[in-house]
């Protein structure tokens, strides 16, 4: 189970970064088992331009320039295996992605993941947001899952300057718990 | 050693609830040789279990049964279903308490004449003062270790503190230091000192913090006299004809139904889970719920004024390192109506770990604004301010009309609506802690309004007069002799000081009340 997810997981990250190149290399260098691309979607998986969608939905809820991609599509990971599980959470966020998709063809000519201009994907938010008809609970299911998934990867603390747990290392008694002298 | 005992053993004092009143209650009447079964709805894990992680110690640790918030307050808001941060484990919430050990001013204990009659309050004096408490403040300090007390020094300054202090200072403030913590700052008790690990409210892997968990309990059970069972949720409490106590139902690890006879029932839930088993002890012969003549069982709820700010430097503070509450300014504690409001309020740090920061900072809100707070992480401070908050007899956990838990029961609703003086208070601490920060050169403040609520008082509150509450100066229920409240819901008012000094130290004077009222067979 566990390597035909790492296998989703790392296709889809070629797939996300629009080279093949990339995907021929991780296959040459994991072997066989990664050289079936394109595998056949499970069923009720996201699509990878739904996916892409929420990458950078969530990217533009919590927008730190310092973070690249990759923070974010293990954020949004949550959401597709949840997906792929539960036909009701598939359903809001395709649904979701959908309007997402619509009104920026409408409001700036292209699908919501393609409007480069930052400030229009913002009209976009702010119109499902304030929208009565926009669909129930797709703002709600992608920002409280990706506010936790985005901030508790530890890869992305050092991002931020924090050094987490120090149990293991000592407490930060000896480690600057009262280096301050700027004051 | 620790006892096993007989379902039938109706000698025993059942205890309901290990935490700060629960654990210290059950050691303080294992050395005198009384036999007491604690019954804790969670399980039981030990230092070795815990982490360095929020989100992770949050899941393991915190009371998630269903509840459901009402009324006006933020929290109602922000956190319906989850109106306060609790735990549900042995030890209770002193697991994940941050150890300010602060006492209760004079004046709290007598607001009803101090502040007079407030309208929309439910006032009252404490049927104790602060003369009669201080004996058995000596004894919780000293069980607990804590700092600035009876010789005991105090801990370091963090990086944290230092910018609290700048502050204070700038503002003639003088009243700052390391506050009183229960967490030691050197080794004591079989203890090790405190290590600035940061996660104190995640479990102190040292052990440096005081818990019932790794104290109290052990102690109690080492006497020969206690038994702990784990995973054991009391559903009933159970009367006889004549009106008294007779035992317990509650459900085991399996789910399966016990009863446990007893001598004595002592309820120490934590404010919302007390009232509402009380109020699911309902009988014909007690259609309100137990102890409930005066009807103020789960009226009174308190939870503190309560809020946040955190400041914005462009230098590195790094507010995550080091003990994590250990540091007060106390100024504002004072009663002085001249502020506009009744009662004070106590600024203490409050630093969060970036996955906590980040998730809570300006709920709901997203975008580049307050991704700009989140990249500043590492040049924020941020202090709690929390303040006294007034009983209403409105303000109560109530059983929800509907809802049930895993078990049938009712689940319990708290509904708040905070009182005009609470706001009054709130908008003042606001603004002072922005004005502090800033005379220090802070860019900018961000204000949180309450969390869910770690504090929890007043739901079965101490009165002179059974009419006007539901226990007396013991904590012995006006209308059941054999039956006590053990914990924080005897609050007659709020205070302005963290809890749980005033309950460990209520416990220890319980357990002499029940030593000698047992010794002359009254109970």
């Amino acid at each position: 189970m566990k390597t035909l997810k790492r296998t989703r997981r790392l296709s889809r990250r070629g797939f996300l970064k629009g080279s093949a190149a990339t995907v021929a290399a991780i296959a040459a260098t994991h072997g066989s088992a990664l050289a079936q691309e394109p595998h056949a979607p499970e069923p009720g998986e996201l699509t990878p331009q739904e996916i892409r969608a929420l990458v950078i939905f969530a990217r533009d809820l919590f927008p730190h320039d310092r973070l690249d991609d990759s923070y974010y599509e293990r954020a949004v990971e949550p959401l597709e295996d949840e997906a792929v599980k539960d036909g009701h959470t598939r359903q809001i966020l395709v649904f979701g992605i959908g309007w997402l998709d619509g009104s920026a063809k409408r409001m700036a000519g292209a699908p919501y993941a393609e409007v480069v201009d930052e400030q229009k994907r913002i009209a976009v938010i702010t119109r499902l947001r304030e929208d009565q008809s926009a669909p129930a609970g797709f703002f709600e299911k992608v920002y409280n899952t990706t506010i936790v998934s985005l901030y508790n990867q530890p890869e992305v603390w050092p991002k931020f300057g924090y050094e987490g747990p120090s149990s293991a290392k000592g407490g930060y008694l000896h480690r600057g718990f009262n280096d301050l002298t700027w004051l | 050693m620790p006892a096993k005992f007989d379902l039938n053993d109706s000698s025993l004092v059942v205890i309901i609830g290990s935490g700060a009143g629960g654990g210290t209650l059950a050691n303080e009447l294992a050395q005198k040789g009384i036999s007491a079964v604690v019954l804790e709805a969670g399980k039981r894990i030990e230092i070795t279990d815990f982490r360095n992680d929020e989100d992770g110690m949050f899941a393991l640790f915190t009371w998630l049964d269903p509840r459901t918030a009402s009324g006006s307050w933020y929290v109602g808001q922000t956190s319906p279903d989850l109106p306060a941060w609790i735990c549900k484990l042995v030890g209770g919430t002193t697991v994940h308490w941050g150890a300010c050990a602060l006492r209760f001013q004079e004046h709290e204990f007598k607001t009803r004449t101090r502040y007079g009659g407030i309208d929309g309050a439910n006032l009252l004096d404490w049927p104790v003062d602060l003369r009669e408490m201080e004996p058995y403040y000596d004894r919780a300090e000293l069980k607990m270790g804590v700092t600035g007390r009876h010789g005991i020094p105090r801990l370091p300054v963090s990086n944290h503190g230092k910018v609290l202090f700048a502050g204070a200072k700038k503002m003639g403030y003088t009243q700052f230091m390391t506050t009183n913590m229960a967490i030691n700052s050197v080794p004591r008790d079989g203890r090790a000192s405190c290590q600035q690990t940061g996660f104190c409210v995640q479990g102190c892997t040292f052990g440096a913090k005081w818990s019932t968990l790794y104290t109290e309990i052990p102690r109690a059970e080492a006497t020969g006299k206690t038994e702990v069972r784990p995973e054991s949720q009391v559903l009933h409490i159970e009367h006889d004809k004549s009106g008294k106590v007779t035992g317990v139902v509650y459900a085991d690890k399996t789910g399966a139904m016990q009863r446990q006879k007893a001598r004595l029932v002592c309820v120490a839930g934590n404010a919302i889970e007390t009232p509402r088993l009380l109020l699911n002890s309902s009988s014909s012969m007690f259609p309100q719920g137990l102890a409930n003549s005066s009807g103020q069982v789960g009226r009174n709820y308190m939870k503190h004024m309560t809020s946040t700010v955190f400041a914005i430097f462009d230098k590195p503070v790094h507010m995550y390192r080091g003990t994590a509450q250990s540091g007060i300014v106390m100024d504002e504690a004072r009663l002085d109506t001249k502020r506009g409001f009744v009662g004070g309020y106590q600024m203490e740090l409050l630093p969060q770990g970036l996955p906590s920061f980040a998730q809570n900072i300006v709920p709901g809100a997203w975008g580049r604004d307050r991704a700009s707070i989140i990249d500043n992480y590492v040049n924020i401070a941020g202090v709690w301010l929390i303040g006294e908050d007034l009983a209403r007899e409105t303000n109560r956990v109530t059983l929800h009309p509907n809802r049930k838990d895993q078990y049938g029961l009712p689940i319990p609703n708290v509904h708040v609506d905070d009182h005009p003086n609470d706001l009054a208070m709130q908008e003042h601490a606001l603004a002072r802690a922005d004005a502090l920060y800033k005379s220090i050169g802070a860019k900018r403040t961000v204000h949180h309004l309450p969390f869910p609520s770690t504090h929890n008082m007043g739901t079965c509150r101490m009165s002179e007069n059974p009419r006007d509450g539901v226990v007396n100066r013991w904590g012995q229920t006006h209308d059941i002799k054999n039956l006590f409240v053990s914990d924080g819901s005897q609050f007659t008012s709020s205070g302005g000081e963290n809890p749980t000094l005033t309950i460990v130290a209520l416990a220890i004077r319980q357990a002499e009340c029940i030593a000698d009222q047992m010794s002359k067979s009254v109970i």
